[in-house]
């Protein structure tokens, strides 16, 4: 180093200590996202969207107001953000401190600046050859969980890691899985306390599926909940002979949290080989079932199987919304799930009895729910090599792309699916790491079988539909609902739509040249206006109302 | 301090690559030039209730084409294992046959169809239809060119057929010209737009959705219009394509018009002229 070097340098370091003197005095770092604020889940004041749901109860719902059923048909479009990537999004961006915190397909993640679309990092993870990661369905994610400084990912090599909100560095990188035996990952984690709770895919490879949580801080596994018991488990001879090992029950979709009763509530997944009754004789629990754990330990405290030996792939892999209810003149603490095996449940979430269990699409397999909580099967359903037509379809009634709930309206919205299809069985030898279906599911076409779909609007003390919004093909689009009485949505052909949710009436679209799929919108405050962030594609756009002044923020 | 940096480099490097190799190791190479499932009972069964599920709706029960073309052949006329399981793996491009990517389709998902096929192909090839492709080419001049593009010459209204013969089946060929197919391909299925003030636009329907529906008319005008700009968007029962009963085209024409179709497989790339 010579003498101009050093004063260079000098130099150097006396502006950045002058200038970080500035920043500490001008600009106070926000604090850490706290376990207070999920608890606290969307605040009034719109600052902030920080996990999958909005809220432990997952209602995505917003009690904003500022975008009404009057005004909607004024919002412009503030920015966009292209991915720059293969695939589309799946995820519910995170927003907090006026940065959103976003996951895309092939795990590359952003941090993007709320106020212009701009980048601030982008996070790419090294994955191994797309030809041998398994994930069934897409190489996508859901999106992050937070807590402090720290965002949680999972990979679809089947790790979980956790990332410096400011920078996007690893902070620990935790192996779940081998990915190679078909786990892979792609739930948006959910923060507990201290601990990061996920779950593995790989319901169409043989795994033996779980759900599993890590200390945010170290990323060490504080426990694991196998969601097929093992040998001397209760349970486990609801498998015949050894298929427990291989028989699936991933877990994919979020679940929700009750803080009072310390309890989670995750779907899973279904039994494998899917199709295929011979190879796995039995309920196949946890297989298509809604589980109670402890949040602490990972126990199990209750289980409700919605479809007991599944043959149509129907996961029970939707998202459990936890609300508050009157029923017969007596409150109850409920979770309310609509299934992919076609029937609208309300469950009791303290016990896991059965309240409400009513079909809201055309569902030919069963009769009804019968009063022990078990579905009433209808013979000539059960798949073979010569083919039994069924409704719904595998896709199912609905699936992973979330419903809300309004509490003010009481009524629960979900993209359902008028589907049937003809299943196939036929008995396949297990190999590891390969696809172990015992079958295939073909959607029936045809005049007779046109393929539909609409939003309902459900009432969840009676599973009575209050209203339809139907489309010319299903969508697979989450839902947003707003105080204001709005629900955003999108349909199959790439219009993001915006509804009077008290009455279906649809009020304002626009043509996204790619369908909202597999999640909503978020909305959140920003410099006193509203904005609805949509991702679709491979684009995120950023929504507001074009005649509302912009109020910049004093800090 | 230069070199020492330059060394740590180079280990780096080599840990990385040892690294990379663990996972690299597990990349299925080039599919293997036979199937290695051929004549295994269980790959069998499972290839076709496989093939029956994700084929059979294009390619037939038996193979023998329906919309798609007759795969009964394939080794006859000399296609190998590997070839058609890329074909399989990879779609042909520019047609209605997909490609069937990983990890949603396996190596061994793609090796049990085939597995299946082999069984129900004969191992020579069947002897060429009747007809002869001169005097159909005239047929289909006659007949057909107005609405229907081989190469450069022909009309858009209907389906391009300048590869026709790799992608049909001979027999469902002549169900569709005889008008005995119900089936409409998606992009040609028939529409009547109705304007507020009576006039009518007949066409086939290119896309639509909820709000709008995009059409070629009859004068091949493509354009999009707006439901809500229309008095009615009906979905007509009847193809745009006119049936060709035995009065309009006797049994020795269509014989020459499906030899001569039989004969289109596609156009081949003009050699570039610059340098």
């Amino acid at each position: 180093m010579n003498r101009r070097t050093s004063v260079r340098v000098a130099v150097a370091i006396i502006g950045a200590v002058a200038c970080m003197a500035t920043l500490t005095a001008q600009n106070v770092p926000p604090p850490l996202v706290t376990a207070q604020e999920l608890l606290d889940g969307l605040s009034a004041d719109g600052s902030r969207w920080l996990m999958f749901g909005g809220s432990y109860t997952n209602q995505r719902h917003s009690p904003l107001t500022q975008i009404t059923p009057e005004n909607v048909n004024r919002l412009a479009p503030q920015w966009v953000f292209q991915t720059d990537t293969a695939g589309r999004f799946e995820t519910t961006p995170l927003l907090r401190d006026n940065v959103l915190y976003v996951t895309g397909p092939l795990n590359v993640a952003w941090a993007v600046d709320a106020r212009t679309g701009r980048e601030i990092w982008r996070y790419k993870r090294e994955l191994p050859p797309t030809g041998s990661l398994t994930a069934c369905c897409g190489l996508v994610n859901r999106g992050f969980g937070v807590l402090g400084d720290r965002l949680f990912m999972t990979t679809l090599d089947a790790h979980l890691i956790a990332l410096n909100m400011k920078t996007g560095g690893v902070v620990w990188d935790t192996t779940l899985e081998d990915f190679s035996k078909g786990y892979a990952s792609t739930i948006a984690p959910l923060v507990v306390k201290d601990k990061v709770i996920v779950g593995v895919a790989g319901g169409e490879y043989g795994i033996r599926g779980f759900i599993d949580a890590y200390d945010t801080k170290t990323g060490a596994r504080a426990w694991r909940f196998y969601t097929i018991p093992g040998p001397g488990e209760p349970g486990n001879d609801t498998w015949a002979g050894d298929s427990w090992q291989r028989g699936g029950a991933s877990v994919w979709v979020t679940g929700a949290y009750d803080p009072e009763l310390n309890l989670l509530y995750y779907g899973i997944g279904n039994p494998g080989p899917d199709y295929h009754s011979e190879s796995r004789k039995g309920d196949n629990l946890y297989s298509d079932s809604l589980v109670a754990l402890d949040a602490d330990t990972g126990k199990l405290r209750w289980h409700y199987q919605f479809t007991p030996h599944d043959l149509h792939d129907w996961d029970a892999t939707e998202v459990p919304i936890l609300a508050d209810l009157t029923i017969a003149g007596q409150p109850r603490k409920v979770v309310m799930f609509a299934n992919r095996n076609g029937f609208f449940y309300t469950l009791d979430r303290l016990n896991g009895k059965l309240i409400v269990g009513k079909p809201y699409v055309v569902t030919t397999w069963a009769k009804e729910i019968g009063a022990d909580g078990r579905p009433m099967i209808l013979p000539g359903y059960v798949p073979d090599e010569k083919g039994s037509l069924t409704c719904p379809d595998p896709t199912g009634a609905t699936n992973f792309w979330p419903g809300s709930y309004d509490p003010g309206q009481r009524l629960f919205f979900v993209n359902a699916r008028e589907v049937c299809a003809t299943f196939y069985a036929w008995k396949q030898e297990y190999v590891p790491g390969e696809r172990y279906t015992g079958g295939a599911g073909q959607r029936a076409t045809g005049s007779d079988n046109r393929a539909w779909g609409a939003l309902r609007a459900i009432d969840p003390t009676t599973g009575e539909r209050k209203w339809e919004f139907p489309y010319i093909s299903p969508s697979t689009a989450g839902v947003l609902t707003t105080a204001a009485g709005l629900a955003f949505t999108g349909d199959a052909e790439g219009n993001f739509l915006a509804l009077d949710s008290r009455s279906g009436k649809l009020l304002w679209h626009f043509q996204m040249g790619s369908a909202l799929h597999g999640t909503s919108p978020i909305t959140y405050m920003l410099d006193g206006r509203q904005h609805v962030l949509v991702p679709a594609g491979t684009t995120l756009t950023d929504w507001a109302l074009s005649d509302v002044p912009r109020v910049p923020a004093t800090r | 301090m230069r070199s020492i940096y330059s060394g740590l480099i180079v280990v780096i490097v080599a840990a990385a690559n040892l690294l990379a190799q663990d996972v690299y190791l597990k990349i299925p190479a080039d599919p293997p030039t036979k199937n290695p499932l051929e004549g295994n009972a269980d790959a069998i069964t499972a290839g076709m209730g496989a093939y029956r599920v994700r084929c059979a709706d294009c390619h037939g029960m038996d193979a023998r084409g329906i919309r798609g073309p007759d795969i009964s052949q394939v080794w006859a006329r000399g296609r190998t294992d590997a070839a058609l399981f890329r074909t399989i793996r990879n779609g042909v491009p520019n047609t209605e046959m997909p490609a069937h990517p990983a990890p949603r389709t396996s190596d061994m998902d793609i090796w049990r169809i085939l597995a299946y096929l082999k069984t129900i192909s004969p191992t020579s090839a069947a002897a060429p239809g009747p007809g002869n492709a001169g005097s159909g080419e005239h047929v289909f001049a006659t007949n057909c060119i107005g609405c229907h593009r081989i190469g450069d010459r022909g009309g858009n209204l209907g389906p391009d057929l300048s590869r026709i013969g790799a992608a049909r089946a001979r027999a469902a060929m002549a169900r569709q010209i005889r008008g005995t197919m119900g089936s409409f391909r998606s992009g040609y299925e028939p529409v009547t737009l109705t304007t507020p003030n009576g006039q009518e636009i007949q066409g086939v329907k290119k896309n639509e959705d909820q709000f709008s529906v995009q059409v070629m008319d009859t004068r091949e005008r493509i354009q999009g219009y707006l439901r809500e700009d229309m008095r009615t968007v009906s979905n007509e029962k009847k193809s745009a394509m006119p049936v060709f009963g035995t009065d309009r085209l006797s049994d020795a024409d269509l014989d020459d018009l499906l030899a001569y179709l039989e004969s289109l497989q596609g156009t081949a790339p003009v050699p570039s002229n610059a340098r």
